[in-house]
């Protein structure tokens, strides 16, 4: 343990302390929430617990449907019209929440308990400007009028660090951006000045570094103003960086509360263990990650024993039976696991775990008979990008969204782009697969260009060879055809099979090769869950025998328990058909596990590409060192000590030195002019 | 207590500490055995000694991927789903009922419908025995003539419906996706739906003479261009998911993105603006026929109207039975329309 590690270490156990003797200040005790759907009963919340200490952050970590929204959601009084509380107490400030009515609602929600939700984009109303929407807030919960309150809000505006204040008041909320908007939210919710701040996933939908900035910004007011927070996520690395105290659910229950070292370096519940070791972060180059099978439980059947007995590898057969009690581990931490019954066989953690205390972040050590592409003198182009330029539109509204980007992708490697939305990252996969045309440039696939006007036979060809995974499993897939359909369309649209059989037989291997079971071909996309429907998209690519794949953020939209499979996936198949892929991605730490080369997109231009471990180790341009240092890290020691580094575009000056793309080391190319090289020269000591 | 404290007094029990270490490299890639599943599975694990329900359970990676419900197929639901509209089913009963009582009324009725002798004499003849829904202005028997043009006016109406949600939905799709015809298309609608239709269905009845047929397809002629437009303004919104990039990857040619990606999406709007169009169909042939433009010669629901409009306030039952007849069919095609639509969505599948 380093020094500062042990510094956090101390500070977790003061907390600790400052918990076990306080009373907490909202009690929820086996609160069940059911929700009626089309007749039929959905037990959302099944009788869950949780203590709130004031002046805590305490993170809630779950799957998508876990209820850990539901949950925070019955706290203040916001539940969907279908749903209701049909069991347990909620006991704050001398109430109980669960039987308040409208009326007494409005004296809790917004004064005493806020609420941040996800989307900034449509929690604004987009006809008043944003500073009519947090005085109306102000006078509302603060009861200032007129002068007095407008100060208020421009002062709530300075405070949540919008600049010129006075100036955005009468600005309207499509003149901010995602993260602006968001620092907005958040000002409307503060500035009722609560005791609890509920946010629920306030940064998911916003990029790495807009999301360090707000996570920085929680913090910095509820030092401010003593709040209570309680932060919903499914990122592990945000949980690290917030949370005092995390509390872990699954399908509908706490299954794990203890305070964040706890949780992240001694958790004892198996679903705990999968999460944390499925972790890109934690894996190895070249091995499988372990991930967990399968999808979380369907709520609206009974469940027995322990809802996660089904994925569990260390299921005990009890867990199929019965449902476990909570077992304290400290005084701080409990767990709802039969593993830490007496009668059970007494257990070691598994050793992924114990490298989360190691894992720094940075380096994962180097080794030397690591492989490096660009010393292979045997490695063939498979696509060569030059000076691709697309652009949208036409005229004055002509908007230039990739520009003179230069790139070789090498035959069975895995290119990584990242780069943070609107930096043209997915224009570029589209334009590989020729959905987006390109204004100029050229593309070849194996030395042949593929873009402009080629033969229908060269078309097929690389219809056939160039296929394309999709961000979000949901929008994906047709969902009025059969999973048959669906993955036969390439067979179909070029009759690839030779008779009905062949192409069934050729479905049935491609699904198994994605881990599906063949009868799922005769089902609606709907019934799957979104692992499972992104394998699907897999398989749809596959039947065609592709030789490159551009997958385009394959695992950005699905939970982090799923994210394991879908990377185990691809790297199996890259394995087994020597296939290439171009990863497109937002966030750094997934890629370094998956990729050999990566390379970052800003606005448009690449800036910096390496090979994986090099570009960890020696970031060389300003907005490579700005990703690095945004990327969450699943360590609450050391994420909570963290420096975040800004990226001003205004540090280049290229008005005189015309930038260049230059391989400033074998392999290692950048982006700027000759007086910038130079400074990575000297940072680099040679 | 530190992590490590803690470990050891784990470790101090005299039991031996397991490892919970699997080789991820082995694990779900052998194939699966029959095995017992479900319920007999649940049974076997009840009847365990407490020692032996707390050892490790075996552990089956197909079980964690099976998923929740089965034997699913969309018409099925769809049938289903709109039985349990027991309003929308009765109508459609009744409407069936009454769709055939029009073949079998003309051969219970004492006149041909098609071979009515005026009487003057017998002219506004109340409901008897003889005339059973009376006589009208001229003394003819109102019973087959009724019949006579429901049938006429359904099928009429139907077919008319059919007709322009066919050319509507194909020239909609192709609206709607492509974006190059946008334009093309834009204009032409703009072109046709500016010229009165009152005065073009005249230059037809002018130009080709009256028919029942000529004015269905004058009729089509009009109304598909309504259709259309809703059509391509649903595409819109379906045109570029990203299911429609990934056909557009595979090289998936148009007729099968239309029929395959765009057109299921559309079924339910498809169905309801169907319905809800024959109501409106016998309407305005009502109008037609109002201005002559209808060969008088077969009997529909909309010359009937017209004729009684003159003497309804002393002769009610003139006006009566058509207005009933036509009530009903717009009541059903309403409600089948709004039900079958809604079980035509699979977000109501569960």
């Amino acid at each position: 343990m380093s020094e500062v590690s042990r510094l956090n270490a101390v500070d977790f156990e003061a907390r600790a302390k400052q918990v076990l003797s306080q009373l907490p200040i909202l009690t929820a005790k086996e609160v069940e929430v059911t929700f009626s759907l089309r007749g039929q009963k959905l037990t959302a919340i099944r009788r869950a617990s949780l203590e709130l200490y004031e002046g805590e952050t305490l993170a809630i970590v779950g799957e998508s449907g876990s209820g850990k929204s539901v949950f925070t959601k019955c706290f203040v009084g916001m539940l969907d019209k279908n749903g209701s509380i049909t069991h347990g107490s909620i006991e704050y400030d001398g109430m109980d929440l669960t039987q308040l009515t409208e009326k007494d609602w409005l004296k809790v929600r917004g004064r005493k308990i806020a609420m941040v939700t996800q989307d900034p984009m449509t929690s604004l109303n987009p006809l008043k400007t944003v500073g009519k929407q947090i005085q109306e807030s102000v006078e509302l919960h603060q009861g200032l009028r007129g002068k007095a309150a407008k100060a208020e809000a421009i002062r709530m505006l300075e405070a949540v660090g919008i600049p010129e204040p006075e100036r955005r008041y009468h600005q309207y909320p499509h003149e901010f951006s995602g993260g602006m908007r968001q620092r907005v939210v958040i000002a409307i919710a503060v500035a009722c000045k609560p005791q609890i701040l509920i946010c629920d996933e306030p940064t998911t939908a916003l990029d790495v570094t807009i999301q360090a900035q707000i996570l920085d910004l929680i913090r910095k007011l509820q030092r401010e103003q003593h709040m209570t927070i309680i932060y919903i996520t499914h990122d592990l690395g945000v949980v690290a960086n917030v949370a005092d105290r995390v509390a872990v659910m699954y399908a509908g229950q706490v299954i794990e509360i203890g305070m964040a070292n706890e949780i992240f370096f001694d958790p004892w519940h198996p679903y705990t263990w999968a999460l944390l070791s499925a972790l890109p972060q934690l894996g190895v180059k070249g091995e499988k990650l372990p991930a967990i099978d399968g999808t979380p439980p369907n709520l609206f059947n009974k469940i027995k024993g322990d809802a996660f007995a089904p994925r569990n590898k260390h299921a005990l057969n009890i867990d199929f039976l019965e449902e476990p009690p909570m077992y304290d581990v400290t005084a701080t931490h409990q767990v709802k696991a039969w593993l830490r019954d007496p009668r059970a066989p007494k257990v070691e953690q598994p050793s992924a775990i114990k490298l989360l205390e190691k894992q720094d972040g940075r380096s994962q050590g180097t080794d030397p008979n690591a492989y490096h592409p660009h010393l292979d003198p045997n490695r063939e182009p498979l696509i060569e990008v030059k000076n691709m330029q697309v652009t949208f539109g036409s005229g004055r509204k002509k908007f230039v969204a990739v520009d003179d980007v230069n790139f070789t992708i090498f035959k069975g490697e895995t290119f990584a782009l990242v780069g943070e939305s609107g930096s043209g990252k997915t224009t570029i996969g589209r334009a590989l697969v020729r959905i987006n045309p390109i204004t100029a440039g050229d593309v070849y696939l194996k030395g042949n260009k593929i873009n402009g006007k080629i033969s229908k036979q060269q078309d097929i060809n690389v219809i056939r060879s160039c296929q394309m995974i999709f961000q979000d499993p949901m929008a994906s897939l047709n969902e009025r055809a059969k999973v048959d359909y669906i993955v036969s369309e390439g067979l179909l649209n070029y009759h690839l099979y030779k008779d009905e059989k062949d192409r069934q037989d050729k479905v049935q291997n491609a699904l198994e090769e994605v881990g599906l079971l063949p009868e799922f071909s005769s089902r609606f996309p709907h019934e799957f869950s979104g692992g499972q429907r992104q394998r699907i998209g897999i398989a749809r690519a596959l039947i065609m025998q592709p030789e490159f794949i551009v997958a385009d953020e394959p695992i950005s939209a699905l939970d982090v328990s799923i994210r394991a499979q879908v990377l185990n996936l691809l790297n199996d198949l890259k394995k087994k058909r020597g296939l290439t892929y171009m990863f497109i991605a937002h966030d750094l730490s997934v890629v370094r596990f998956i990729s050999d080369r990566i390379a970052v997109i800003h606005k448009g231009r690449i800036v910096e590409l390496a090979e994986a471990e090099e570009l960890f180790l020696h970031p060389l341009h300003p907005y490579t060192q700005a990703l690095l240092s945004a990327v969450p890290n699943p360590n609450p020691y050391l994420e909570r000590t963290k420096k975040l580094l800004v990226y001003d575009p205004s540090v280049h000056d290229y008005s005189v030195d015309k930038p260049v793309w230059e391989e400033i080391l074998p392999g290692h190319f950048i982006y700027g002019n000759a007086p910038e090289l130079d400074g990575y020269r000297k940072a680099l000591n040679i | 207590m530190s992590a490590e404290k803690r470990r050891k007094s784990v470790q101090e029990l005299e039991e031996p500490v397991v490892k919970l270490d699997i080789d991820y490299s082995k694990v779900d890639t052998e194939p699966e055995k029959e095995r017992p599943m479900g319920r007999e599975h649940l049974a076997a694990r009840a009847m365990m000694p407490e020692k032996q329900l707390f050892e490790f359970a075996e552990y089956h990676a197909q079980d964690a991927e099976r998923i929740g419900y089965s034997n699913y197929s969309y018409w099925k639901s769809v049938w289903a789903n709109f039985l349990r509209k027991k309003a929308a089913l009765v109508m459609a009963i009744v409407f069936f009922a009454l769709f055939i009582f029009t073949f079998i009324a003309p051969m219970i009725s004492k006149y041909d419908a098609h071979n009515l002798r005026v009487e003057t004499k017998l002219a506004f003849t109340y409901p008897n025995r003889e005339f059973w829904f009376g006589t009208d202005n001229l003394g003819r028997d109102y019973w087959s003539q009724v019949w006579t043009a429901t049938r006429t006016s359904i099928i009429l109406s139907v077919s008319v419906s059919l007709g322009q949600i066919f050319v509507g939905v194909i020239i909609g799709l192709i609206w709607g996706y492509v974006r190059k015809l946008d334009r093309f298309f834009t204009e032409l609608y703009n072109f046709i739906d500016n010229i009165p239709t009152i005065i073009y269905m005249t230059l037809i009845a002018l130009m080709i003479g009256k028919s029942t047929l000529v004015m269905g397809i004058a009729m089509i002629a009009f109304y598909w261009l309504g259709t259309a437009r809703n059509v391509r303004n649903l595409v819109f919104m379906y045109r570029d998911r990203e299911y429609n990039l990934a056909s557009r990857c595979l090289g998936t040619r148009l007729g099968r993105i239309l029929s395959k990606n765009i057109f299921p999406y559309l079924v339910s709007v498809i169905i309801l603006r169907l319905a809800l169009s024959i109501p409106g169909i016998i309407a305005y042939e009502t109008t037609l026929s109002y201005l002559g433009l209808l060969d008088v010669s077969t009997p529909s629901l909309g010359i009937l109207l017209r004729n009684s409009r003159s003497y309804f306030l002393d002769y009610p039952y003139l006006l009566i039975f058509p207005a009933a007849i036509v009530s009903l069919i717009t009541i059903t095609f309403y409600l089948v329309g709004n039900a079958f639509s809604d079980a035509c969505d699979p977000r109501n599948h569960v």
